[in-house]
């Protein structure tokens, strides 16, 4: 039997007036890649954020292998935001020496420098990077710990076609290493390729969640985008548009 | 259409929208119409009154003055008598008065020809016996009265913004939200920022002491330890009263207003270019609730006046209530 590490139950949150997540039930796997899909605005950061420990949810609850969280869950997981920011003047080597200071337990630099590739700009001010040396750089800084679940907040967003490629290829490694993945996106491709589930989300709610092969042949139709639109009448946003 | 009407387009654009920007962030569009007010009003209350006297006379008591105290030029003040002679020792007043057994007993520094002068006044007009004493003592130059006040003000900059601005721009740009996600606790994360700036702070004002006093040999008669210790403490004031204002703050427009609010009071009021001896009392209050003033009075006391441990720790107390109070706002409050 396949262990759930997280089972979200009812889950809700509400800033003031506003609903960004409503109700969501569903269960995260063991070595699973669980995407979160929908466009901007859907809730797909507030929902990733609940699942981390860093927001508070409204009403409903998160549960890690069926308990609260426990205190060293920020032990427990890595994420990488969808914009962070570094500080100044601070090189690839001295952010991983950072974080790495913050773990009992980190891998060794050699070993990250050599997984994430940042061999070539290891000593650069992190400002002057390219965004995808950039991302690869805060892919190992979540990294550093070893930890059980990683949370990718659209980790290729503004990425030309070879990062993109480049971040995919670490995605996959982790997968075979079998880490449990949680990543959002609003790129169909990258789901498709990347993600054994999808909770596909729309104004906070649950639209519909499967495979990626099984929901696009389930429902007769020849992509994930093509489904969306006959969902909500929306359309998502096609990778190669967006770098186009 | 032109280009010079295309770009005429974009930077009317351009303008509105930073014009939006400005007006709708109320905090920082409120602060910039009340600080100057507030400048205004505060230089104008400080440096009101009457012009300066021409000599200022201390006296111990207030009964039965000499006629002389009323003339036109001449600033009366009262003091208790070991703080009157040291004002008279270091030249901050020019004659000590105190009246024993109907006559005159007076105190002059030998060293003061404004003290000699205001002298034959006092024998010219008073009738009564006089008891002439006199003290000795160099007239403070401006530069040693007024290099603590820069290396004091340094340090409250350095402190102040070095970790109060900082803080509210790692949490504007994410990065406290990304050491959120770490266990590093807040404690962790504080105690780190103040340990830094400490260095940084003492560091510099050590370098800049140094430096200075080879090039101007100021008047430094204390212990370098006691001076040393009030610039830790004082430091750490600071610093605390920097994170207090960062704890919550997310703009860091409105965190370099409420900065300036924080340091131009005491810029103006603790001393540190010129001293507020003859202004209102209640000026004089104020000034007391300003960490500057205690650091800057301690500071001056070891340097000018060789002064002891016991003479300054009211000072240090203060200073270490103003960190423990900052301290705890800022843990208490803190948010990533």
């Amino acid at each position: 039997m396949i262990d759930v590490v997280l089972s979200i139950s009812g889950l809700g949150k509400s800033y003031d007036d506003v609903t960004a997540v409503d109700g969501l039930d569903f269960e995260i796997f063991k070595g699973q890649c669980f995407g979160l899909l929908g466009p901007n605005g859907a809730g797909k950061t507030t929902t990733l954020g609940l699942l981390e420990g860093m927001e508070e949810p409204t009403r409903g609850s998160v549960r890690y292998f069926g308990k609260p969280f426990p205190a060293d869950y920020q032990d427990r997981i890595g994420i990488q935001f969808q914009a962070t920011a570094l500080q100044d003047f601070l090189s690839p080597f001295d952010n991983l020496k950072l974080f790495s200071s913050f773990y009992n337990d980190s891998i060794p630099m050699d070993q990250l420098v050599e997984q994430f590739r940042l061999n070539d700009f290891l000593h650069r001010d992190t400002r002057r990077l390219s965004g995808g040396q950039r991302q690869r750089l805060l892919l190992a800084l979540a990294l550093v710990h070893n930890p059980e679940i990683i949370f990718l907040d659209e980790p290729t967003t503004g990425l030309d076609p070879r990062s993109r490629r480049e971040v995919w290829d670490i995605v996959s490694e982790l997968k075979a290493d079998g880490r449990t993945l949680i990543l959002t996106t609003h790129y169909m491709e990258e789901a498709e390729a990347l993600c054994d589930e999808l909770l596909i989300l729309s104004h906070g709610k649950t639209l519909l969640q499967g495979a990626p092969k099984k929901l696009i042949k389930e429902a007769g139709v020849s992509d994930l985008d093509t489904l969306f639109l006959s969902l909500t009448g929306e359309t998502l946003v096609k990778t190669q548009e967006v770098i186009e | 259409m032109s280009s010079i009407l295309v770009s005429l387009r974009r930077m009317k654009a351009i303008f509105i929208a930073r014009n939006l920007e400005y007006l709708r962030d109320r905090a920082s569009f409120g602060w910039n119409l009340v600080f100057p007010v507030l400048i205004v009003f505060a230089l104008a209350v400080v440096f009101s009154g009457p012009p300066r006297a021409l000599f200022v006379v201390t006296a111990i008591g207030t009964e039965a003055l000499p006629e002389m105290v009323n003339f036109p030029g001449i600033e009366m003040v009262s003091d208790q008598e070991e703080k009157a002679l040291d004002r008279l020792s270091r030249q901050q007043t020019d004659l000590v008065l105190k009246i024993v057994d109907g006559s005159v007993g007076y105190w002059v520094n030998g060293n003061s020809a404004s003290g000699a002068i205001l002298e034959l006044l006092l024998k010219y007009t008073e009738d009564r016996p006089l008891q002439r004493e006199e003290t000795d003592g160099a007239a403070i130059r401006y530069v040693d009265w007024v290099v603590p006040g820069i290396l004091g003000m340094n340090m409250m900059y350095s402190a102040l913004w070095g970790v109060g601005y900082v803080i509210v721009r790692y949490r504007q740009s994410g990065y406290l939200r990304r050491l959120k996600a770490t266990p590093l606790t807040k404690l962790e994360f504080l105690s780190a920022q103040v340990l830094s700036r400490l260095l940084v702070t003492l560091t510099a004002s050590a370098i800049v002491f140094v430096g200075t006093n080879l090039m101007l040999d100021y008047k430094m008669v204390g212990s370098i330890i006691l001076l040393l210790i009030t610039a830790l403490i004082g430091g750490l004031a600071m610093i605390t009263l920097g994170l207090a204002i960062a704890c919550r703050t997310e703009s860091k427009e409105f965190a370099d207003g409420l900065l300036n609010a924080i340091t131009f009071p005491m810029l103006l009021l603790s001393d540190v270019w010129f001293s507020l001896d003859g202004s209102p009392e209640w000026v004089q209050m104020i000034a007391q609730v300003l960490p500057l003033t205690h650091v800057l009075e301690a500071a001056r006391a070891v340097m000018l006046d060789d002064a002891g441990f016991t003479d300054i720790a009211p000072n240090l107390g203060l200073l270490c209530g103003f960190c423990a109070v900052g301290m705890g706002i800022s843990v208490r409050l803190f948010r990533w």
